[in-house]
C-alpha cells in the first residue's frame, strides 16, 4: 500500500491551495487598505486632494475586500 | 448502571481534556495580538474565549474523522476511550512541565491508538486514516503556515516597507483584531471537535449511538465548546503576567501575517476534516513571519524542541494510554478501574500543576 493510495490527495491539495490563496490573499488585500489609508493621509497633508481621494478609494476597496474574504471563508466552512 | 458510570467518567475526562487544551493553547492564540499591542490582554483573552466557543459550532468534519477514521468504532470500548484520554492528558502535562510546545491533538490520537492496540490488536486501528488523515496533514500544515506567513510578510514589506511606520503599524494593529479573531475561531473549530469526536466514540461504545449511522449530539457540541472556551479564558491570565518578558519583538505586520496564515491553514484543514495540531500550525506561522524578516529572529532551539516533541508525542501518548488500559483492566471490566485511575490521575495532575506553577511558565508559540 503506497502513501498515495491512503492519503486523500485531492482533499489535501484543495486544503493546501485554499489555505495558501486565502492566507496570502487576505494579507495582500488588507495591505492595500493600509497603503491606501497611509498614502491618502500623506496626500491630504501635501494638499493633493485628487490623489488623496484615489488612495482613499484604494483603502476602502482593501477594507471591503478583506471583510468579504473573511465572511466568504467562514461561510464556506459552515456549509 | 456500571456502563453509565464509566460513560460519565469518560465524558468528564474528555471535557477536562478539552479544558486543558484551551488552557494550554491560549498563549498561542492571544500572544501575537498582545505582544504587538494590537489588543489589550484582558480583551484578547475574552475575545479568544468567545470565538473559541463560536468556532466549535462551525463544522463537524474533524469530529467525524476522530470518531470514525482512526480506530474502528465497532471495536472501541469506553475503557479504551478513557485510557486514551488519560494517556493524552498525562503526556500534555509532561510536555507542559518541561516547556515543550507539543500538540494536544497528536497526544489524543496517540492515546486512542495505543489503548485500542493493546485492547483489540492492530486490526482495530485504521492505518490509512491514521496516516492519511492525521500524520501527513500534520507534517504539511506547519510547513504550509510557515511558507504562507513568510510569503505574506515579504509582500507586505514590499508594498508598505517605505511608508511612515506609525500609520502602517496602526493599520496592521486594526487588522490584528480580525486576524486574532479568525485564529481563535479556527482554534475552536479544529480543537473542540476532537473532544466531540472522542465523546461520540464513547457514546457509540456505550450503545447510545449507532456505530453505522451516527452523528454528534447537540449537547456534545455545546459541552465541548463551553469547556474549550472556559479553558482559554482561564489559561490566558497566567500568560498575561509573563507577556512582557519573554516574547520576541514582532511588529504588527508580522503579527497580522502570522495570525492570518495560521487561521487560513487551520480553517481550510477543518473544512476537509483534518485534525491538525493547532499549536504546531500557529508556531509554524510565527516562525515564518520571523524568518522572512531575519533568520536569527527565530529561536531555532525552541523550533528544534517542537520537532522533538512532534516525533515523540504519538508513541509516548500511545505507550502511556496502553499502560493506563492495562492498569484499568486490573480492576475488571466495571467502573472501579476508571474511577481509581481517574482519582490517581487527578492527584498526580494537581501535584505536577502546583510544582510547575512554582517554577514559572513555559514557552509559548509567540516566543519562537
Amino acid at each position: 500500500m503506497s502513501l498515495l493510495t491512503i492519503v486523500d490527495v485531492e482533499a489535501l491539495w484543495r486544503t493546501t491551495w485554499t489555505a495558501a490563496v486565502a492566507g496570502v490573499g487576505i494579507c495582500l488585500v488588507f495591505t492595500f487598505a493600509v497603503l491606501g489609508l497611509t498614502r491618502s493621509s500623506d496626500m491630504r497633508r501635501d494638499d493633493r486632494p485628487a490623489l488623496a481621494v484615489l488612495y482613499g478609494l484604494l483603502a476602502a476597496a482593501g477594507m471591503l475586500g478583506t471583510l468579504a474574504g473573511v465572511i466568504y471563508g467562514v461561510a464556506l466552512i459552515t456549509t | 448502571m456500571e456502563s453509565d458510570i464509566i460513560l460519565v467518567i469518560v465524558v468528564v475526562t474528555a471535557l477536562g481534556f478539552d479544558f486543558t487544551n484551551g488552557f494550554h493553547d491560549t498563549a498561542n492564540v492571544v500572544a501575537t495580538g498582545i505582544s504587538t499591542r494590537a489588543l489589550p490582554p484582558k480583551l484578547a483573552v475574552t475575545l479568544a474565549a468567545i470565538l473559541n466557543f463560536v468556532g466549535a459550532f462551525l463544522s463537524l468534519e474533524v469530529a467525524a474523522t476522530v470518531a470514525k477514521d482512526i480506530v474502528n468504532p465497532a471495536a472501541v470500548t469506553m475503557t479504551i476511550v478513557f485510557a486514551g484520554l488519560i494517556g493524552a492528558i498525562v503526556w500534555n502535562l509532561i510536555t507542559w512541565y518541561y516547556g515543550l510546545p507539543s500538540s494536544s491533538s497528536h497526544a489524543l490520537i496517540g492515546g486512542l491508538v495505543g489503548a485500542a492496540f493493546v485492547a483489540e490488536g492492530a486490526d482495530s486501528i485504521i492505518g490509512a486514516g491514521l496516516v492519511g488523515r492525521v500524520m501527513v496533514p500534520a507534517v504539511i500544515a506547519p510547513i504550509l503556515a510557515f511558507l504562507v506567513a513568510g510569503i505574506s510578510i515579504v509582500l507586505i514589506y514590499r508594498i508598505v516597507g517605505r511608508l511612515r511606520p506609525g500609520p502602517v503599524n496602526r493599520g496592521f494593529r486594526v487588522g490584528q483584531w480580525a486576524s486574532s479573531g479568525l485564529l481563535a475561531l479556527s482554534h475552536g473549530t479544529n480543537d473542540a471537535q476532537k473532544t466531540m469526536g472522542i465523546i461520540t466514540l464513547a457514546l457509540v461504545a456505550h450503545g447510545s449511538i449507532d456505530a453505522d449511522n451516527f452523528e454528534v449530539p447537540g449537547w456534545v457540541v455545546f459541552a465541548s465548546a463551553s469547556a474549550i472556551a472556559l479553558g482559554t479564558y482561564s489559561g490566558g491570565w497566567r500568560i498575561i503576567r509573563t507577556m512582557g518578558s519573554r516574547i520576541i519583538k514582532m511588529d504588527p505586520a508580522q503579527g497580522f501575517a502570522a495570525q492570518g496564515a495560521g487561521a487560513a491553514a487551520i480553517l481550510a484543514a477543518s473544512h476537509s476534516g483534518f485534525p491538525l495540531s493547532t499549536t504546531h500550525t500557529i508556531s509554524g506561522a510565527v516562525m515564518g513571519s520571523g524568518a522572512a524578516k531575519r533568520l536569527s529572529a527565530v529561536r531555532w532551539g525552541v523550533a528544534g524542541n517542537m520537532v522533538i516533541a512532534w516525533v515523540l508525542t504519538v508513541p509516548a501518548a500511545a505507550t502511556i494510554s496502553a499502560a493506563t488500559y492495562g492498569l484499568t483492566t486490573l480492576f475488571g471490566d466495571g467502573a472501579v478501574g476508571p474511577l481509581v485511575v481517574s482519582l490517581v490521575a487527578l492527584a498526580g495532575l494537581l501535584s505536577v500543576f502546583l510544582r510547575r506553577v512554582r517554577r514559572g511558565p513555559a514557552l509559548t508559540a509567540a516566543e519562537i
